[in-house]
């Protein structure tokens, strides 16, 4: 199950263009569907507390570790989702350097932008429509914390608290 | 503006600063990490944060992870990027554990169910807003729209596999910048 868990995530890192967002939808099919280590109410239930914990939000990966396999599970999880992407940094990043001058520096860049916002849209798109049917309470959580995130300087954090008081109201 | 820039010393205070990073980082850690690098401690310059932090957004892997990881690179090899990652997650995974930990004792009330998932929603908001954010310089951009969109429509809609969306899109995208229609 370990090495499951680790080759799976490891797969998953290297394709994690934008983050956790991208992926966070796959990993949900993964984990409930595919293997039932978890319910689809446990993987959310997760990624709010990731979300709510501080640090970035690739610890969920340690949530689902610690879940499937203890703490052990939560190491090689966080190790497996973080290890082949951070290799790739520290290759590229010697690259980069040296590639200063090169035209391909400009049209990779070019060419990554607009993916990374297309697969975090859509991440969030498909964790806010948990079961492939639209819940609208979920969807004007989702919404207004959007547009909070966009119109104002609040600290994110403040529009987490604010969905779970909704949440609390509206589910 | 050069001179006043003051990379750590040695890997103690790599560690310290990122393990500082974490600590704070309560609603996203972009913002502490500039905070502390830029503002604090002085390790770098703003321009040189944006961009390094440019590049690792559009790497794959947690942005400001592998920011860590860059840095560290740059300043005490690899065993810097180990040191600044480890740093970095350190408090934030304690965190995580100990407040599923104690989540775990109250999952099964309703309420705090309903709350967690309203937490959860907002969070899936707050990707929608930083992809807009994001996507806002590219907005008059019709060879952006094309990729961003086709990967909505494949991930979102069509729920193919991102194993199969990275590598198409990353094609179609890198074409399309090749020939300028990017």
């Amino acid at each position: 199950m370990l090495f499951d868990l680790a080759l799976y995530f490891g797969l998953l890192s290297l394709i994690s263009v934008g983050g956790i967002p991208s992926v966070l939808p796959e990993m949900q099919r993964y984990v409930v569907d595919v293997r039932q280590w978890a319910t689809a109410a446990d993987f959310m239930q997760m990624f709010a507390i990731g979300q709510a914990a501080p640090g970035p939000n690739v610890l969920i990966a340690g949530l689902i570790g610690w879940k499937v396999a203890g703490l052990a599970g939560a190491f090689v999880a966080l190790g497996a989702i973080c290890g082949p992407a951070a290799l790739v940094a520290y290759w590229v990043a010697g690259v980069w350097e040296r590639m200063k001058d090169s035209p391909w520096r400009a049209v990779a860049q070019r060419a990554m932008a607009p993916m990374v916002v297309g697969l975090i849209f859509s991440g969030g798109f498909v964790l806010a429509t948990p079961g492939n049917v639209p819940d609208w309470r979920l969807w004007l959580i989702a919404v207004a914390s959007a547009v909070a995130l966009l119109a104002t300087r609040l600290n994110p954090i403040w529009l987490l608290a604010a969905g779970g008081l909704a949440g609390g109201f509206l589910l | 503006m050069l001179g006043d820039v003051r990379p750590p010393r040695n890997l103690s205070e790599l560690f310290s600063g990122f393990l500082a990073i974490g600590a704070r980082s309560f609603g996203g850690v972009m913002p502490w990490a500039y905070r502390v690098m830029v503002e604090e401690r002085r390790w770098i310059s703003a321009a040189d944060f944006t961009e390094t932090v440019g590049l690792c957004q559009f790497l794959p892997g947690p942005n400001i992870g592998n920011t860590s990881v860059v840095l560290g690179k740059r300043w005490f090899g690899w065993r810097g990027s180990i040191v600044g990652f480890c740093g970095l997650v350190a408090v934030p995974f304690v965190w995580v554990l100990g407040l599923a930990a104690f989540y775990a004792d109250y999952a099964t009330i309703p309420l705090v169910r309903a709350i967690v998932i309203g937490v959860g929603a907002a969070g899936a908001g707050l990707f929608i807003g930083t992809a807009l954010k994001l996507g806002r310089p590219l907005a008059r951009n019709p060879g952006a729209w094309v990729v961003a969109m086709g990967c909505f429509l494949a991930v979102a809609v069509g729920r193919v596999s991102l194993l199969a969306v990275v590598p198409v899109a990353a094609a179609v995208a890198f074409f399309l910048a090749w020939r300028k229609w990017l």
